[in-house]
């Protein structure tokens, strides 16, 4: 077997040794071109090839060779990256129809197209907002120019929403990099005229923005206005309150020093309730020093200042009371040292014991034979005779009658005069 | 031996041990403590007190102290040990004429542990008579005979 492979300059035809093909094989394959091969007889183009593994038999050489086969534009373009799949190609003009990179393609259009679409709605509305650092410097990618833009118009004092935008897709600039990606990329011509915008809708734009600056600039000034308005109320209200207090402090004085001059007959009714509450007022002028409002002060029932000296209060970082151990509040109860919560020791014992009990078999010998039971003096336990049938408290019941019979027996021979007689103690076992 | 025995001295005694000793075999040892045979009762029955002692609670009552129970018990040899589980007596055969008690001293340890785990187990399983463990030639022999006859 042998191949072929010309080449701009030569024709190689080898075979023979292994070490005489591998030379030439490898300058062979420096450079690209079609050849034919002889085993598969077709043309192949062939480029970045390698020789991977020579294959040696005894007889003669027969070389693998492992090489990118490609069209012929593949072959032109060479390496190409494809700034969307963010990939190296070889494959040239193909990879560009296949399947990954169009599925690729319609996500980054869709996602591009959304930002469009915002930036049209303020079109015909352009909205300016007071500047914010945090959200209007941002700034967009440009598939089609591949640059970053400014999104919002701004001055650092109001901004124009997505106005950046608009201006940079109504450059000509853009307008032709726009198609050129459209071409390059073979993506749908119908989105494409959704990313340019025209320049009859950039005059317009333009002429709404400078209305919608007027009107935003009259607003700010409005509120502006309207904040002043309330600052200067509330500064005046404080004033006047204070010029009031001091005119009556001063009228105090005055009637104190000169005794009854120019005092008309109603004044030292007015001068007293107003001599007798200028202590109040001093205080309260004092607490007035940052009253907010102060009309709502009047209306207010006064309760008398609480007095936190021996417990301290919320402002002193004191221990609230539902985490103290009040005295008052145990003292009430039946004067019960530590109320103890549970069942006592015993009880507990007790139930300790029962639980045991419980797992015992149920049917036990004398399971519910009663411990404690208060017998009597002559109380036997029931105890099976070695000849007994029957019951076993039969057999309780025959001794104590035997018992009986021996003591009767018993008081009988002693009250008898012989004392020596002894009756001889006969004990019938029950046989039955 | 007899001296780490817990004693009975009186019947009231003895029934306070019956009635009040739950979930446990009670035995009574009933001899006097200087006979010989008694001895090597107490000597056993004391070295395996402590191991059996979930089991059993053992006691030494002095024929001669408790008549009334001498009498209703049929005592006639000594040492005789009498079984009972909750109140109720346990009767077990020996292979001997006599199943209320165990007469005589038993030959090891472990025959005594052993029948004391099978009065246990048979009184758990509601039985009230039960088989002995021990081999008989290791019981003590001896004749039971009618009183009156």
């Amino acid at each position: 077997m042998f191949m072929f492979a010309k080449t701009k300059e030569k024709i190689a035809c080898f075979q023979g040794t292994p070490y005489q093909v591998a030379l030439p094989v490898v300058c062979l394959f420096e450079t690209s071109g079609l050849f034919t091969c002889a085993v598969c007889i077709t043309f192949k183009y062939l480029y970045n090839c390698t020789i991977v593994s020579p294959s040696f038999s005894y007889d003669c050489v027969r070389v693998q060779i492992y090489f990118r086969l490609g069209s012929p534009f593949a072959v032109s373009m060479g390496a190409h990256y494809c700034a969307i799949c963010r990939q190296t190609t070889f494959d040239g003009k193909g990879h560009i129809f296949g399947k990954s990179h169009q599925s690729r393609l319609r996500v980054v259009l869709h996602k591009f197209i959304e930002k469009v679409k915002e930036a049209r709605r303020t079109l015909k509305k352009p909205q300016v907002e007071k500047y914010d650092s945090t959200q209007h410097d941002q700034k967009f990618w440009c598939y089609c120019c591949e640059l970053e833009v400014q999104r919002h118009v701004t001055d650092n004092n109001m901004t124009v929403l997505c106005g950046g935008l608009i201006e940079h897709m109504a450059t000509a600039e853009h307008r032709k990099n726009t198609h050129k990606f459209w071409w390059d990329n073979k993506a749908d011509p119908k989105l494409r005229d959704k990313v340019i915008i025209t320049e009859e809708e950039t005059e317009r734009f333009k002429s709404e923005v400078s209305n919608a600056l007027e009107t935003f600039v009259e607003v700010e000034d409005n509120y502006i206005e309207q904040q002043a308005e309330f600052i200067r109320r509330q500064e005046k209200h404080r004033q006047d309150v204070l010029q009031s207090l001091l005119e009556h402090e001063s009228e105090a004085e005055l009637t104190n020093g000169p005794n009854g001059t120019n005092v008309s007959a109603e004044d030292p009714v007015r001068f007293q309730p107003e001599g007798s509450d200028q202590q109040q007022t001093s205080r309260f002028v004092d607490s007035m020093a940052g009253a907010p409002g102060p009309a709502s002060g009047m209306n207010l029932t006064f309760i008398g200042f609480q007095d936190p000296s021996n417990r301290g209060n919320v402002h002193t970082g004191a221990v609230p009371p539902w985490l103290q151990d009040d005295d008052p509040l145990e003292g009430s109860s039946g004067g019960t040292a530590p109320p103890e919560i549970g069942p006592s020791l015993q009880d507990f014992l007790k139930q300790k014991e029962r639980e045991k009990l419980k797992k015992l078999p149920p049917n036990r010998v004398g399971a519910n034979f009663d411990h404690t039971s208060q017998t009597d003096a002559n109380w036997l336990p029931s105890f099976g005779r070695v000849w007994n049938s029957g019951r076993r408290w039969q057999s309780r019941h025959q001794y104590r009658q035997e018992e009986d019979h021996d003591n009767r027996a018993k008081r009988k021979s002693d009250h008898s005069a012989e004392a020596s007689k002894r009756v001889k103690k006969t004990r019938n076992y029950d046989i039955t | 031996m007899s001296l780490f025995l817990p004693k009975l001295t009186c019947k009231k005694d003895i029934d306070e041990v019956i009635k009040g000793v739950a979930e446990k075999v009670v035995v009574l040892r009933f001899g006097r403590d200087e006979d010989s045979v008694c001895l090597q009762l107490d000597e056993i029955l004391s070295k395996s007190a402590h191991d059996l002692s979930n089991m059993a609670s053992i006691y030494i009552v002095d024929v001669d102290k408790a008549p009334v129970y001498t009498r209703y018990f049929d005592i006639s040899y000594i040492p005789s040990t009498v079984f009972f589980f909750n109140g109720q007596h346990m009767k077990v055969d020996y292979g001997s004429p006599d199943h209320t008690k165990f007469v005589g001293s038993f030959k090891t340890k472990q025959d005594f542990m052993d029948l004391i785990e099978v009065i246990y187990r048979g009184a758990m399983r509601g039985k009230m008579i039960v088989q002995s463990p021990i081999d008989p030639r290791n019981i003590t022999k001896y004749d039971l005979l009618y009183h009156g006859i």
